[in-house]
């Protein structure tokens, strides 16, 4: 059962099972892969946006934390943690 | 090793404490320059080795990768190949990783050691990590890296000497290395699994990751509470700047007083006599009583910075930034700009897309730089009353002063707004970047940082504002007037300001103000020194004129919406050289910072028409 990260609730952990990499820039998605998001591996969204807007998401990868916007977060599909 | 006198380059993740350990490293003893042909900051420094032979170390832009994605990011990368203009490649490095985040920083340590140069790796911030509860071996680390790793912790300067020596062994060992051509590319997914292997290795335990950190950024990175944190302490900021520069203030305005009797006392009158006393006492000690409140502001920015807060502010701005087509990346460089435009332009280089930076570049002149601050000070101390609003502890002069940096930012967002949707149109712009940890800032490098703010202000009032206000003093001077007719309405300056205020006298501006504005072209600031300047002048022998303070006479000579008409004049006006030689650099073209002339005088006009009408309808006149 896959979700996008973008709808996943907060404090929860999954994991990453895919990423559409040709929907984004190759700068974006090797900036991604700089903050350790790739396939396999567990992320844990954390915070998002203020009073004003959803955007953006702040995640936890690994020790990392990290911010991305929604619109990158609707591009990766997330399954249940083992 | 291939110079008497080694080059070290520090280079590592952003976030890896980088700078803390070059400051540990170098102490006080830094140049900052530019790259020559790019506007990347350049951090050089010494060091000596155990023996004392010296080395030169430099600091390079934090960057994940060697493929570079931003302007200062590929700095490093030209540094490190040995490709930068001006730069000899590097004979050592050493690559700072955060101690608690080695899946990651280990990729780019991996990068960095195939290249062949003698590296060692200065595993740092090891007592968060372990704050963390996390416990490294540091040679198994060494072994799985086959370079040495030597565990700092830069901010305690602990392992400064084993590190010195590890890179003095490296040198001593190293064979020659080939020049590289290509970079070496693994896959990056192949780079990570690898990275996160060394990192499983020298690890020997591990707990559950930042409590304190997430505990924290529950309550800051709340959608509300977290938002009035912020705007709470960007007001408690603008207050302080108002209530804690007061003493140090007057001391420094009472010893420029000390000053010019002294000269008064020592000096024959004469030609010269006067061109220190009026011209550059008046004048430059006008813009140096200012340096306690530009501190303050700076204090404040150093300790959000250091703290890891300012990436929060950034979470916390983007998505209202975004409905204006910024990103909270345009945050950072935006929030530097009350210090100094100039810094701030510089540092909208790491925002990746072109048109969001060009954007966040144009508005960023709107932000309230500290050298407007002399003369909002000047202005609200002379006609704002010194008294709490209501029953509150709330000052009205700072009140006043924290409506005109709202009235900047409140014009920026409408600013990008239309830019986004005009000149700069362009696809949506991202935000992705990482939330450092929250630390306690170290004294050592705030200080280090606020004495070099300080001491660039300083150069400024002795170099360019000193200049331009003898220039203006002589324009001031002659030609003599016959007796009985203003100097100053008789000079060559003064003629030229009649001329001006024919265009401004619709909006309110006096004849002083014209006369300011010419000069304040040079920096903002300069307009409160040349009025200083003029009124020295204008005083003449009158003892009692001399002793009045510049506000006490502007007080008797300008009309409350004539005062109010000024500082909204200052929320937008482009005063500044450097900002349009910043622009004009950053965009490397002219059109650009033309085009943010224009504008904004075009708004500083109508802000200060609109103010001075409103105000007179109110019978302020």
């Amino acid at each position: 059962m896959t979700a996008l990260l973008d709808n996943a609730p907060l404090g929860v952990a999954v994991r990453i099972a895919g990423i559409d990499w040709s929907a984004m820039s190759e700068d974006e998605g090797r900036r991604l892969r700089e903050f350790g998001l790739m396939e396999g591996v567990e992320v844990t969204p954390l915070h998002r946006g203020s009073i004003f807007s959803r955007d953006p998401l702040a995640l936890a990868v690994g020790r990392m934390r990290v911010i991305i916007r929604a619109r990158q977060a609707a591009m990766i599909s997330v399954e249940a943690a083992a | 090793m291939t110079a008497a006198v080694p080059t070290i380059a520090l280079v590592g993740n952003p976030n890896a404490g980088k700078s803390s350990l070059f400051n540990a490293l170098t102490g006080a003893r830094q140049k900052i320059a530019n790259y020559p042909g790019v506007t990347v900051e350049r951090k050089a420094g010494h060091a000596r080795f155990a023996d004392g032979r010296p080395m030169s170390l430099i600091d390079l832009p934090g960057t994940y990768s060697l493929i570079p994605a931003s302007p200062d990011e590929a700095v490093t990368r030209d540094v490190i190949l040995g490709k930068q203009d001006g730069e000899r490649q590097p004979d050592a490095l050493i690559v700072v990783l955060d101690a608690a985040n080695l899946d990651n920083h280990l990729c780019f340590a991996l990068e960095l050691i195939a290249l062949g140069l003698p590296t060692v790796v200065a595993l740092n911030m090891l007592d968060l990590a372990e704050r963390d509860g996390l416990t490294l071996d540091p040679a198994r680390l060494a072994q799985e890296l086959c370079v040495p790793v030597v565990p700092t912790v830069a901010v305690r300067r602990r392992g400064m000497t084993e590190l010195l020596g590890a890179v003095d062994e490296a040198l001593r060992t190293a064979k020659p290395v080939e020049p590289i051509a290509q970079v070496p590319m693994p896959g990056a997914a192949a780079l990570h699994s690898r990275a996160r292997a060394i990192s499983r290795a020298a690890t020997l335990s591990e707990t559950p990751v930042r409590r304190w950190t997430a505990r924290v950024d529950a309550v800051v990175l709340h959608p509300v509470v977290g938002f009035l944190i912020l705007l709470a302490l960007m007001f408690v900021m603008f207050q302080a700047v108002y209530a804690w520069a007061g003493p140090p203030a007057d001391a420094l305005e009472a010893g420029v007083g000390v000053l010019q009797s002294w000269v008064v006392d020592n000096i024959p009158e004469n030609f010269l006599r006067d061109l220190i006393v009026e011209g550059l006492l008046a004048g430059v000690g006008a813009v140096v009583v200012f340096l306690p409140q530009i501190l303050i502001l700076f204090l404040f920015i150093l300790l959000l910075e250091a703290s890891g807060y300012m990436t929060r502010a950034a979470f916390l701005m983007d998505g209202l930034m975004a409905k204006v087509g910024l990103s909270g990346r345009g945050f950072i460089p935006l929030l530097s700009s009350f210090a100094c435009a100039v810094p701030g332009i510089m540092a909208t280089r790491a925002i990746p897309d072109e048109k969001d930076r060009l954007t966040t570049i144009l508005i960023a002149p709107l932000m309230t730089c500290s050298a407007r601050l002399p003369v909002y000070a000047l202005i609200i101390a002379a006609f704002i009353p010194d008294r709490a609003v209501g029953n509150s502890p709330v000052g009205l002069q700072g009140l006043v002063l924290f409506g005109l940096y709202l009235a900047g930012i409140i014009g920026a967002l409408v600013v990008a707004f239309v830019l986004r949707r005009t000149l700069a149109r362009g696809s949506a712009a991202g935000f992705m970047m990482e939330m450092p940890r929250y630390q306690m800032p170290q004294w050592r490098d705030i200080a280090l940082g606020l004495w070099q703010r300080a001491w660039i202000f300083l150069r400024r009032a002795g170099t360019i504002i000193a200049m331009t206000t003898v220039v203006l003093w002589l324009l001031l001077t002659f030609p003599k007037a016959p007796p009985g007719e203003s100097q100053v309405d008789y000079s060559v300056a003064g003629r030229i300001a009649s001329g001006l205020e024919v265009v401004v006298e619709p909006i309110g501006f006096n004849h002083d103000i014209a006369l300011a504005l010419i000069p304040a072209m040079a920096a903002r600031e300069v307009a409160v020194s040349a009025m200083a300047t003029a009124n020295a002048i204008d005083a003449g022998g009158d003892e009692d004129a001399m002793a009045e303070t510049l506000g006490q006479r502007l007080q008797g000579k300008w009309s409350l919406a004539t005062a109010l008409a000024f500082l909204a004049w200052f929320v937008f006006a482009p005063q500044c050289i450097s900002t349009i030689a910043i622009t004009r650099r950053e965009t490397n073209s002219w059109r650009w910072p033309m085009f943010m002339v224009g504008y904004l005088f075009l708004l500083a006009y109508a802000a200060a028409g609109i103010t001075y009408w409103t105000a007179v309808a109110f019978g302020l006149g």
